[in-house]
């Protein structure tokens, strides 16, 4: 284990650590894939529920670093590490920028991962409302009022999920609740008619 | 005005700063421009041709064929209306587009080469045949050429600039004619992000923009967000064949009228209409064709042109969470098709924002470009700041049903990547066929095909338990690569998502060699050369299976045969390649079903002792497998299901 860490241009003990070695400035490669990765720590955060504060900031100076703009003159190895870590970058800032992302990353590090069963109750909800919504459609009726219902469940679900984390309850329900925000943004997406045709 | 300050203060200015020979060219379907930075850090698009910065995007190639034949730009436009089929403009529209696409044909007057080949191919003077890609690098070439000739240096690195809307095929065949024009293509950078760079670096502003780029051929809408010398983009959208060419067709029309169309009448309606158009930003009335026509029979004709920009922009302020353009700081405009006064008249209507035009909008991407190549290669760059952009199509692939599974979204920053795990469907399944597809839609059939390729090695397992790892990576320039790795053995194939734009390595290795600008002899003796080497290797092929399966051949299917060979013989002894390559095709259909049978006949043999489960598909060629499957249905029988037409000699 030790040896990934040593800075490969200038042997430093650790340099790797860091993406950009801090002895010699060299970027490096980034760790191996089979590390479960901390998405919070690529950009240098504590695991949380809410938006790390400045993350953009946070986000926006390493990408000045690591991007492979910075090193179109550099040798091809530097241009595939800094390619490699900018990937990784990117989708880190991804994953923290969105709550779901987020609570699901939250999850992944506590070891819950893949699709949880939904529960048939709330498929048959989500099939009425489904329904509903169709019925408003076709009747042009005013889609304002299921809108802010499905809304509202989103938002409580999420604050379920919140207290579930955050006070050691049920992670697996706290995975199929999140699950559930899916169906809800698929839902509101269609409310908003996918007005624009793709 | 832009000519003197080239020709005098400026051109020492570019000495100066150009040292590193890298450029920002704008590759445009009507028009194409090229830009350095100066040494004060100010980016200038250079005089290319007769003392314009615009370079017309037209190529026209003469009879004769010789190294002099080819003429682009203003030149090559005036020859479009008396050799319409020889002078191939806005060729940018068919950059990465198959023959197949009804797009090719509509209202083009050019002649298209017929042809297994995927990608579309003029047919201009003398029989000479060309793609897209290697138009696109003759504009290129005089690019670069002209610009070498103005700044005294070697130009050799380029950053060029594309539709954001361009999907990975049309990047991909865009980076080829770059290679082509002998340059190094340091970047491909979308067009509207390369104008916004332009406007930002000029105003110094914060904030979040639209970018609304209607150029001749392609509609591009970008949202970006500038903060701490970080340029984001937010969102792309657009249509890659909406433009100022439709509005010029959609006035052809009305000119045309009844009349009769010949490729010579179109083009001299299109180039009427294009007159037309032009003089109807200032004037109320033009006349065009010996009519009159005045500012709102155009806006009429164009208005739902005009208005096929609004889906695409909705879409992209929704995507950048500026829904309905609240809280939008500026709308750039880029492409000289937002001088036209209706198409102003929306872009207020649609953001509720007086639109911002300062710069030039038919240089302002060439700059951008020019900026960004500073960026890239200068020791100490004039400007600091970075671009971060988006991808514009999701990417996903095939799964079971025909369905897609996308595994990157569109707007996702770049570069970027995802891994999923598919597993076999099948009990001992060895092979796993990746299809590669861009766009948004659910159904595989609705989106853009952008590779296929077959996993192959993989262990014979029960069904669902070999898992094998697609990953894509999609790098700077927006360009995919696809892994796929089954995970027990590690076996793993990549491909960098090329075939895409329907030429073979092959075509473009051929393609290289004819751009090391030699005469067209010399390419001519190139083909003859290669033709004759095809010719020699199916020949041998054909005797040798003869000699060991002629027993499946009738007398009269083998004297057919050998007819056609006699034909190739004596066609490779000749001076046209043409010929040959026609004869060899030939020689492959007469042949073709003596070719399955020898296929069945060794799968046949193959399969003797072994179980069917046993083989493995991944060796086998899709022919055979073709077979094979017949086979497989046919389990029990005695042998291939045709055999009873089989004639018995």
């Amino acid at each position: 284990m030790k040896t990934t860490s040593t800075c490969w241009s200038c042997g430093a003990p650790g340099g790797a650590a860091e993406p950009i070695c801090p002895s010699c400035g060299k970027v490096q490669p980034p760790p191996p894939a089979g590390a479960r990765p901390d998405r919070f720590a690529t950009l240098g955060f504590e695991p949380s529920f809410d938006e790390p504060e400045g993350l953009d900031e946070r986000f926006r100076a390493l990408a000045r670093k690591l991007h492979p703009d910075r090193f179109a003159r550099a040798t091809a190895q530097e241009r595939r590490y800094s390619l490699e870590q900018t990937t990784r970058l990117n989708d880190a800032y991804k994953t923290l920028k969105d709550p779901v992302r987020r609570a699901e990353h939250l999850l992944q590090l506590r070891g819950i991962e893949g699709d949880p069963k939904m529960s048939p109750e709330f498929l048959e909800q989500t099939m009425e409302d489904r329904e509903k919504l169709l019925e408003a459609k076709m009747s042009g009726q005013p889609l304002e009022a299921l809108a802010a219902g499905v809304r509202e469940k989103r938002d409580e679900t999420l604050r379920e999920v919140r207290r579930l984390l955050e006070n050691g309850g049920d992670l697996s329900h706290a995975a199929e609740l999140l699950a559930r925000m899916r169906y809800y943004a698929r839902y509101l997406d269609e409310v908003e008619g996918r007005s624009v045709e793709l | 005005m832009a000519l003197f300050q080239i020709s005098e203060p400026g051109e020492s200015h570019a000495r100066q700063a150009c040292t590193t020979g890298a450029v920002g060219i704008d590759l445009g379907t009507t028009n194409s421009l090229i830009a350095i930075v100066l040494a004060d850090g100010k980016p200038q698009a250079l005089a290319v041709d007769e003392g314009s910065a615009l370079l017309p995007s037209v190529v026209h190639y003469g009879a004769g064929g010789g190294p002099g034949s080819v003429v682009i730009g203003r030149p090559a436009r005036r020859l479009a209306a008396e050799f319409p089929r020889d002078t191939i403009a806005s060729v940018k529209r068919f950059m990465g587009r198959s023959s197949a696409d009804p797009e090719t044909r509509r209202l083009s007057p050019y002649r298209f080469a017929e042809g297994d080949s995927s990608v579309v191919r003029f047919v201009v003077a003398g029989g000479r045949v060309v793609n897209p890609v290697e138009v696109s690098a003759e504009v290129l070439r005089a690019l670069r050429t002209r610009a070498e000739d103005r700044l005294g240096i070697k130009v050799n690195q380029a950053v060029i600039t594309v539709p954001a809307y361009f999907d990975d095929a049309q990047r991909q065949a865009t980076k080829e004619a770059g290679r082509l024009a002998g340059l190094e293509v340091l970047r491909l950078l979308n067009e509207p992000t390369a104008a916004a760079l332009a406007y930002g670096l000029d105003k110094r502003s914060q904030g979040t923009f639209a970018v609304y780029d209607l150029g001749g051929g392609t509609f591009d809408i970008s949202v970006l967000q500038l903060h701490q010398g970080v340029f984001e983009v937010k969102a792309v959208g657009g249509d890659s064949a909406l433009g100022g060419d439709d509005f010029d067709r959609a006035l052809a029309e009305i000119l045309l009228g009844e009349q009769d169309r010949t490729p010579h009448k179109v083009r001299q309606a299109i180039d009427a209409a294009r007159q037309a158009k032009e003089d109807l930003t200032r004037a109320e009335v033009a006349e065009a064709m010996g009519r009159q026509i005045n500012r709102s029979q155009l806006e009429a004709a164009i208005r739902p042109l005009i208005e096929k920009t609004g889906g695409p922009v909705r879409r992209a302020l929704k995507d950048a969470g500026v829904p309905d353009g609240k809280g939008l700081d500026g709308v750039i405009l880029v492409g000289g098709s937002t001088r036209v006064p209706a198409v102003r008249r929306y872009v207020r209507e649609l953001f509720g924002l007086e639109p911002l035009a300062d710069i030039d909008p038919d240089e302002v991407v060439a700059l951008g470009a020019a900026v960004q190549a500073d960026l890239l290669t200068a020791e100490s760059p004039q400007h600091d700041v970075l671009l971060l952009d988006v991808t514009p199509l999701s990417l996903g692939l095939e799964t079971m049903g025909g369905l897609v599974e996308k595994l990157i979204l569109r707007n996702t920053t770049i570069p970027a990547s995802a891994t999923q795990e598919f597993t076999t469907f099948a009990d001992g399944q060895t092979g796993m066929d990746i299809h590669v597809l861009q766009g948004e839609r659910e159904l595989v059939q609705d989106n853009r095909s952008l590779a296929k390729f077959t996993l192959s090695g993989i262990p014979p397992l029960p069904a669902g338990l070999a898992r094998v790892a697609v990953t894509f990576q999609v790098d700077a320039d927006g360009i995919l690569s696809v892994t796929a790795r089954e995970q027990l053995t590690g076996v793993s194939q990549t491909i960098t998502v090329k075939p895409s734009h329907g030429l073979t390595d092959e075509e473009i290795e051929r393609m290289l060699l004819a751009s090391i600008e030699h005469a067209e002899e010399d390419v001519q003796a190139r083909l003859l050369i290669d033709n004759r080497v095809e010719a020699q290797r199916i020949l041998k092929a054909t005797e040798k299976q003869l000699d060991s399966n002629g027993d499946l051949l009738s007398a009269q299917e083998r004297q057919h045969i050998e007819a056609q060979m006699a034909a190739v013989r004596k066609a490779a002894q000749g001076g046209d390649h043409n010929a040959i390559h026609a004869e060899i095709e030939k020689l492959d259909g007469v042949s073709a079903d003596f070719a399955k049978r020898v296929m069945d006949r060794g799968i046949e043999r193959a399969l003797k002792g072994h179980s069917v489960g046993e083989f493995d598909q991944g060796e086998l060629s899709a022919h055979a497998r073709k077979a094979y499957a017949a086979l497989e249905a046919e389990e029990g029988a005695a042998g291939p299901a045709d055999s009873a037409e089989r004639p018995v000699d």
